[in-house]
């Protein structure tokens, strides 16, 4: 393995200092002279014409500036999804009827936050309450209540504005159905025809919270010459730059996202929302900086959750275990709104494909409307929710044919070299040996099936590393300095995962420096080039990977520079901690200040710029096919094996996760610490979606939108935690790395279902895997 | 009506006229600058807005600001000295016990109180401590680890 300095060292984060110090400016810490505060009146019914709304009242208020409604922003749509085929069926205030509970329906600028809050009260609304619908089954019937008619667009959709050559088409909605997906390979009847064994099993998966600590906040500037200036809660400069430009009617250069630190993402901040709309458009309304910080009550309730899923899944397996076709068939409920529902369904299956060699497969989805809150993607989009089932599923089918669940993977997954139907090869692939090695480590032979109310089980999950979305890639930039120190321009985010840290490693490894001689411009959509931003684990790969070849370019051009005042060939000269040399006569060397300062003075100011540019899947012009599953979707996968160990308390019924153990492959990992510290987040969040996350709602109310009532990990929930790292080298990433930061949830998630089943000697069908659940399976299965 | 109140704060000494409703929190953060206690459910629960009182941890959200007056308070713009990180801090970057960084200046501030009355604690006694602060990215364990070593150089120290 190649010696490197900067990446592959445990080196602490680059922001670390401003974080302990309180320094670290959030979105919300941020306050602009003048600036007004926006609140937002929601809907507190599921589903309900509006009949009026009156804000006399409201406006008259001393303090109040703006008071809106959807008659003032009109029939503007946008969606996570746009696409011609699904045209964005959202409003940033309803217009005639309301959805779901926590729906926009009026919003205010205000001096300050509690006469904001006042003009509230002061709205009237009148609402005529009509039928609403919460089952997604029940919602598919003929004759239940319609959430949405046709959805007709009234502009271009994104994909047309992002270069698709095809219009968007009025979206008829039948049976409430807002997106479907099929997508096969091989024969299916053939494959379960040439099975020994077949079993069909039925999983549900609740929607569950993102839950960042920090709450969404808004903060918007308009400027008397048409210019926006926003600081947001997100994970993609350039798709709230988009949306924003879109939805506000002004050109996308004329949005500045500027740089705040972000707490926290796992998803829950990637598309545009309500009130970050509401925030520009209630500005440039009053004249006035708006800001709007959410309640934690109102991200519970608006800001979107994870997708509830009922998987159905069939597998047929020779007697041997040699899984030979399976046919997983989704209920997919993204809420009133379409949310991500065609991309997580796609993506349920996308993420799968690379585990298991399949034969013979048939993946189908349908999405539904019902008037709950909207679903979108929470870290894994879809992986949770189908490897529960599926590895659920394949310990059982372990159990009926009497083979070592463990080994039956062995058996089926997939190696380092293999192409998946769709044409994505796995350059690299540890899942074989990760699968070994946890074994081994977690002497998983003596402890499994020993019963007894301790019990271990296995989980699998892999994700891409980027994929075709808007901007489609990532630019950086590597501006060389007078002293010798090097400016990085990114457009990566830093939201927790340590972007800001890695990318400065991989640029001063590229270049030969050390960490402090790299100074950071990270996510300001007027500084930095175009970014893919924070999800479909497109950090590392896509992002790095123009970092990389920026500083690169800037070797080359400091290279050549140094050729040309040592009077030598670049290819004998060498690069070391802000220096170049001939390799020769190491004595013969310049530093990088005196290489740019002659740059300076003998070309043209040329002060050295480098420049690099990276986009994930180059071959492919725009996406693959969400509903058929064709076309190329990601250059690499990072893959999991997790190994979760618990025990079960006979008189409560009460799960404890011991120890998780977690073998991962991340190809290189840039930084060590940052890699360990993604696996050990991920541990946590599984253990809690695994035993008590579940959003719960009555009649379409959520009635646990705080964190007294919905419990995320706290630090007596967490296991023992092992990291095993099974790295490769992917050989289209920089330095050999890839995805890490969401992959292992879901592995976790199974891992535990499993683990809990070998301790109790029953299934749990649904998560969270909660004590009622447990006495009711174990009371059935004494029946 | 609002009433002019005194807080001692990292020192120094503020005098603020406000609402007698108004909580801790929001004198720090809107009336004195000092963001780095952050407002993260607003109802007691997260532990983001904690900051010192006399020494002990609160719930800054939960506290009217009129009832702060008579001690001092640090929060954690205070915390580091002359430029100087205390250790906590360091052991927090050392350890990667932090992510995001939202949850970081409560975190730290729960750690610190413990460590000034009991410079020796037990893991337990550490979970113990923190257990009233939530984090979502890091998982804990590195906290713990940070704040243990931290307990272990005062050992060292005596």
């Amino acid at each position: 393995m190649k010696k490197y300095s900067v990446v592959g060292k445990p080196v602490v984060r680059v922001d670390g200092r401003v974080k302990v110090t309180g320094q670290a400016e959030y979105s919300g810490d941020i306050t602009l002279p003048n600036m007004l505060h926006g609140k937002i009146l929601r809907s507190p019914h599921p589903h309900a014409k509006i009949i009026k709304i009156n804000t006399a009242k409201a406006e008259a208020l001393p303090g109040v500036k703006a008071v809106i409604t959807g008659k003032d922003t009109g029939p503007v749509r946008f969606g996570f999804v746009d696409t011609p085929r699904y045209p964005a069926d959202e409003y940033p205030l309803a217009i005639d009827k309301v959805r779901y509970v926590g729906e926009e329906v009026a919003a205010v600028a205000a001096v300050d936050e509690i006469t904001a809050a006042e003009a509230l009260d002061l709205i009237e609304v009148e609402y005529e309450p009509i039928p609403a619908v919460f089952d997604p089954e029940e919602a598919l019937k003929d004759g239940a209540p319609k959430v949405h008619e046709e959805i007709i667009p009234t502009t271009t959709c994104a994909w047309e504005d992002w270069g698709v050559a095809k219009q968007a088409r009025p979206y008829k909605v039948v049976n409430n159905i807002c997106a479907t997906t099929s997508m096969s390979y091989g024969d299916i009847e053939k494959g379960f025809a040439e099975s020994d064994y077949v079993r069909e099993d039925r999983f549900v998966v609740p929607a569950t919270s993102h839950a960042a600590m920090e709450p969404h906040v808004a903060l918007a500037s308009f400027d008397s010459s048409g210019k926006l200036d926003v600081w947001l809660s997100h994970m993609s400069l350039a798709l709230k730059q988009y949306w924003l430009a879109k939805t506000l009617g002004i050109p996308v250069s004329k949005v500045r996202v500027h740089k705040a630190f972000i707490g926290g993402a796992f998803g829950g901040k990637i598309n545009l929302f309500p009130y970050e709309f509401l925030a520009a458009f209630l500005s440039r309304k009053t004249g006035r900086p708006v800001r709007i910080v959410l309640s934690r009550e109102e991200v519970f309730t608006s800001c979107r959750l994870s997708h509830r899923m009922i998987v159905n899944v069939k597998t047929g397996v020779k007697s041997d275990g040699t899984i030979m076709a399976q046919h997983v068939k989704l209920i997919n409920d993204p809420g009133a709104y379409r949310g991500s529902s065609p991309v997580v369904m796609f993506l349920a299956h996308a993420f799968c494909n690379p585990i298991y060699n399949i034969p013979n497969w048939l993946h189908e989805g349908v999405g539904v409307y019902t008037n709950k809150a909207i679903c979108m993607p929470r870290r894994g989009h879809g992986s949770p929710q189908t490897r529960f089932a599926a590895e659920s599923q394949l310990d059982m089918i372990a159990e009926d044919l009497g083979l070592e669940p463990a080994e039956l993977r062995l058996k089926n997954v997939r190696k380092p070299g293999d192409v998946l139907p769709n044409g994505d090869r796995l350059d690299s692939c540890g899942l074989g040996i990760g699968v070994w090695k946890a074994m081994e480590l977690t002497r998983w032979k003596e402890k499994r099936g020993k019963g007894n109310n301790q019990g271990i089980g296995m989980g699998l999950a892999a994700m891409f590393s980027g994929a075709a979305y808007y901007p489609f890639g990532s630019g950086a930039v590597v501006k060389l300095n007078p002293d010798g120190i090097a400016t990085l321009f990114t457009g990566q985010p830093e939201f927790g995962q340590g972007s800001d840290t890695a990318m400065s490693q991989i640029a001063a490894e590229e270049l030969g420096l050390t960490l402090d001689h790299i100074v950071l411009v990270s996510a300001d959509s007027e500084l930095c080039p175009i970014d893919i931003g924070g999800f479909l684990s497109a950090g590392i790969f896509v992002s790095g990977e123009a970092v990389r070849r920026a500083a690169a370019d800037a070797k080359q051009q400091l290279l050549a520079n140094a050729a040309e005042i040592l009077e030598a060939r670049i290819d004998d000269l060498d690069v070391n901690n802000g220096h170049i040399y001939v390799k020769a006569n190491p004595e013969k060397a310049l530093s990088f200040s005196e290489i740019v300062r002659n740059s300076i003075q003998k070309h043209d100011a040329d002060s050295i710029i480098g420049k690099g540019f990276c986009k994930p899947v180059p071959e492919i012009e725009f996406y693959p096919s969400l509903s058929k599953g064709t076309g190329r979707f990601t250059d690499a996968y990072g893959f999991s094996v997790a190994v979760a160990e618990v025990e079960v308390d006979p008189e409560t019924a009460r799960v404890k996760v011991l120890e998780v153990t977690i073998a991962d492959d991340c190809g290189f990992g840039i930084n060590p610490l940052n890699v360990h510290g993604q696996l050990l987040s991920q541990a946590v969040m599984g253990t809690g979606d695994a035993l008590f996350e579940e959003i719960v709602t009555e009649d379409g109310q959520i009635i646990n939108p705080s964190f007294a009532d919905y419990k995320i990990p706290g630090v007596f929930d967490i296991p023992k935690f092992r990291h095993i790292p099974t790295e490769s080298i992917e050989p289209k990433g920089p330095f050999g790395g890839k995805e890490v930061g969401e992959c292992a949830r879901a592995a976790v998630i199974a891992a535990i279902a499993n683990a809990v089943s070998d301790a109790i000697g029953v299934r749990i069908y649904s998560l969270p895997i909660t004590p009622e659940k447990i006495f009711e399976a174990l009371e059935n299965k004494g029946k | 009506m609002k009433q002019l109140i005194t807080l001692s704060v990292n020192g120094e000494s503020y005098q603020v006229a406000v609402e007698p409703s108004i909580t801790l929190l929001d004198v720090l953060r809107d009336g004195l600058g000092l963001i780095g206690a952050k407002k993260g459910c607003d109802l007691g629960n997260c532990g983001s807005c904690t900051v010192l009182l006399g020494g002990k941890p609160v719930l800054s959200c939960l506290l009217l600001a009129v009832e702060a007056q008579d001690k001092d308070i640090l929060t954690i713009e205070g915390l580091a000295e002359n430029g100087q990180l205390h250790p906590l801090q360091q052991a927090f970057i050392d350890y990667s016990a932090l992510q995001c960084g939202f949850c970081t200046p409560g975190m730290l501030l729960s750690a610190k109180a413990l460590l000034d009355e009991n410079p020796q604690p037990t893991e337990e006694e550490v979970k113990e401590a923190i257990s009233g602060n939530l984090c979502r990215c890091t998982g804990y364990i590195e906290i713990v680890e940070a704040i243990l070593k931290v307990a272990q150089s005062n050992r060292g120290a005596e």
